[in-house]
């Protein structure tokens, strides 16, 4: 489990740091090229050594032939001692020639011959007989030229390789020997050693310079990258001042400019659309507010003309009623154009109380069941015992909640509507699901939008504004709350109203769920 | 009858105000602009004001303290929504109540009328707070040997929440009982009225004794 994590820590962070991988590619790519290069260095040093030494031992093999032959000149004679003080000096005296030091000489009778005069076999002390096999025996005596052959033998307890060479000779009197020559390598082999862990140590110490300015290189190089993607990151993020330095002429100057100039052209286009944005919320605040007095002056005409139809033509009197009517609705239309006004130019101030949700769901419901009556629904409530406190501007939720509940009568088709509230450790919340028609996904996705209605015919003898819900939606962020939504056609729909318990609260999660009712 | 002051410069809707006013059996006089308001009032004596806030020549608050400062009479704002921080100013300059445009002539009306409705005659003549003394039939209030200025609102509010001591109000029933609002009405008006309350009769504003707030609940009269 920990080892995977931290497997999964150094994925990712290879997978995002440029650098890293670069440097990674870099020390990876150099490592097999010092190893192959260090592996062909340290094969044709050895081969050198190697053959330098077995020139060597051949050169004094050679010259061996002429010291054993000086040797037994004049021991042909009849008697077997001359013959044997000869094959006494054979040893030391071939130890003793030439530059290497250690040689090791055997000088035997050949096998498989009459050896009538017992002659001896001198071998140097130490020597291990067994390296020269029955096989080698056979080859030496078989051929003229002298054999070399690659031996492996133990020194000071090391197995060192060694040259084994062999030749045959035929001593006055026609007694057939073979001499053996041993040359160890111990020294080469040292060396061989030497040079390879200097190869090693200096390969491991060229990566590590290889890497060390591999990473300068590419930290130097991949900078004004990453400058550019900080750079973006906060102009993403709303951070339109923000510009990189331009230093000389190369492609990361190019890069600064260009970013620059695209900072600039979007902030431009974003501040004029923000002068036009606010220019245009500026005029519908400045609309709905001019409009206030003359509808008010409209409205108490018309009211008083309805207060007094009596007794008018019927035509009159119609026409009065109408008009009394429609004053209603456009001044519900106004109230909410100047309220969603007011959220579009930031020039709301919540009061914020410690309310008891209870309460003000309890209030709300009062006063809406007059309504609920005629239309036949029955409101189910489903509210905790004891008081769901919060800190709220209680008249903008018991404005979601009048409309939560307005909605929910008259697109719940006369079934029963279910209110609940709940609360956990941060927040609170008050859901109102319907069994209504309820919504499709795309319907969905535009329940808060401006002048939105659920119905698609978009029938306007239902009242309301067709702004409900977008306000409801803004006085809930207002709260840091969420209003949200969950429907399914034919089954209903359910709003979902959470808030934090203090208006500081930030990160809640919702003790209610967001379903529909099955059935 | 009760004569009303409309200081309102649109010379439509103040027609229309007065129109409608007359029909509901009220007196009227008005004040066409802000400069105007304040004489119009000393010459007319009115029993209640609706005091337009964005007037020419001096704003509805400006108008609003000036007339606080020796008198009580019941005032109204008129406002548009959007004047909300002006209607809370309005209110802490010592208007009584608001009605936003465009309003109903039976609202604006009942609003008045709670405005001018007498005090109940209540079981003691005499009701004490604390050092305060209030004289339900004098409408005189005295704390020790000094006099209280209060306005008749302001008077309604101390007086219902003296009469049952150390019972809380809620800012709701407050509203139903002192401006008898029948349905949901802004809450605001309490807090408004509760501090400038508390401004005429607590030793230390921040540290009231006698109108003592109850979190998350409302108000309630004396500590103990």
């Amino acid at each position: 489990m920990i080892i995977s994590r931290i497997t999964k820590a150094a994925l990712d962070r290879f997978r995002s740091s440029l650098t890293l991988r670069a440097l990674v590619y870099t020390v990876a790519l150099s490592g097999t090229a010092l190893i192959i290069l260090g592996g062909v260095l340290s094969v044709s040093i050895g081969n050198g050594l190697f053959s330098r030494k077995t020139e060597q031992a051949v050169i004094e093999s050679n010259r061996a032939k002429f010291t054993v032959s000086r040797l037994f000149e004049g021991t042909s004679g009849p008697g077997s001692w001359k013959l044997e003080q000869a094959l006494q000096e054979v040893v030391p005296e071939l130890e003793s020639i030439g530059v290497s030091q250690t040689r090791q000489v055997a000088f035997l009778h050949s096998d498989g011959q009459s050896n009538p005069k017992n002659l001896s076999s001198p071998t140097s002390v130490g020597i291990d007989l067994g390296l020269i096999t029955e096989d080698f025996r056979n080859l030496v005596i078989s051929e003229e030229e002298l054999q070399t052959r690659t031996v492996q033998i133990s020194r000071a307890g090391e197995s060192t390789p060694a040259i084994l060479i062999g030749q045959k000779f035929t001593l006055p009197g026609g007694h057939r020997y073979e001499l053996y020559l041993v040359y160890d390598m111990y020294n080469e082999q040292q060396t061989l050693m030497f040079v390879q862990r200097t190869l090693v140590l200096g390969g491991f110490v060229t990566l590590m310079i290889i890497g060390f300015f591999s990473f300068l290189v590419t930290s130097w190089l991949v900078r004004p990258v990453q400058e550019a993607a900080d750079a973006s990151e906060l102009l993403a993020n709303g951070d339109l001042d923000r510009r990189l330095a331009v230093r000389g002429t190369d492609v990361a100057a190019v890069l600064a400019t260009s970013f620059n100039h695209m900072a600039d052209s979007l902030q431009e286009k974003i501040t004029a659309m923000g002068e036009l944005s606010k220019m245009q919320q500026r005029f519908v605040s400045d609309v709905s507010h001019e409009l206030r007095t003359p509808l008010t002056t409209m409205k108490l005409a018309a009211d008083y003309l309805n207060d007094n139809k009596e007794g008018l033509p019927p035509f009159t009197e119609r026409s009065i009623v109408n008009l009394h009517g429609q004053m209603d609705r456009f001044d519900m239309l106004l109230a909410d154009l100047l309220e969603i006004s007011r959220y579009d130019a930031e020039g709301i101030e919540p009061m914020f109380e410690v309310h008891d949700l209870n309460g003000i769901v309890g209030v709300c419901l009062t006063a809406i069941q007059p309504f609920a009556d005629s239309k036949g629904v029955y409101l189910e409530a489903d509210i905790p015992s004891g008081a769901v406190q919060c800190e709220v501007d209680s008249r903008r939720i018991d404005r979601i909640l009048n409309n939560l509940l307005t909605n929910a009568i008259e697109h719940g088709e006369g079934k029963p509507v279910l209110i609940r509230v709940a609360q956990n450790e941060r927040a609170v919340a008050v859901s109102v699901t319907d069994q209504g028609i309820g919504m499709s996904q795309e319907e969905l996705s535009q329940a808060f939008d401006r002048f939105w209605r659920a119905d698609p015919s978009r029938k306007r003898t239902t009242g309301g504004t067709g702004l409900g819900l977008a306000i409801s939606y803004e006085d809930a962020q207002l709260h840091l709350g969420k209003l949200e939504v969950a429907a399914e056609p034919g089954l209903g729909a359910c709003f979902r109203l959470t808030l934090p318990k203090r208006h500081d609260i930030t990160d809640i999660e919702s003790p209610l769920p967001l379903a529909v009712l099955k059935p | 009858m009760f004569k009303i002051l409309i200081v309102e410069d649109d010379d439509a809707l103040r027609e229309q105000l007065e129109i409608g006013l007359m029909a509901s059996g009220f007196e009227v006089c008005y004040a066409s602009n802000g400069l105007d308001a304040v004489p119009a009032f000393e010459k007319n004596k009115p029993d209640l004001i609706l005091l337009d806030l964005m007037l020419p020549g001096k704003n509805g608050i400006e108008i609003c303290t000036e007339i606080r400062r020796n008198s009580g009479v019941p005032i109204i704002m008129l406002t548009a929504r959007t004047e909300d921080t002006d209607m809370i100013r309005g209110l802490e300059a010592g208007a009584d109540d608001y009605v936003t445009k465009p309003y109903k002539i039976e609202v604006l009306v009942s609003r008045i009328k709670a405005r001018l409705r007498p005090l109940q005659e209540p079981q003691h003549p005499i009701i004490k707070i604390g050092p305060i003394e209030m004289d339900t039939l004098s409408h005189e209030v005295r704390k020790g040997n000094k006099k209280i200025a209060l306005t008749p609102l302001e008077f309604k509010l101390l007086l219902t929440l003296a009469q049952h001591p150390n019972e809380v109000f809620s800012r709701e029933m407050l509203l139903e009982q002192v401006w008898e609002y029948t349905y949901k009405a802004d809450t605001r008006l309490v807090n408004v009225h509760v501090q400038r309350l508390r401004s005429k009769i607590e030793d230390d504003q921040e540290d009231p004794k006698l109108v003592v707030t109850v979190r998350g609940w409302g108000y309630k009269a004396g500590p103990e």
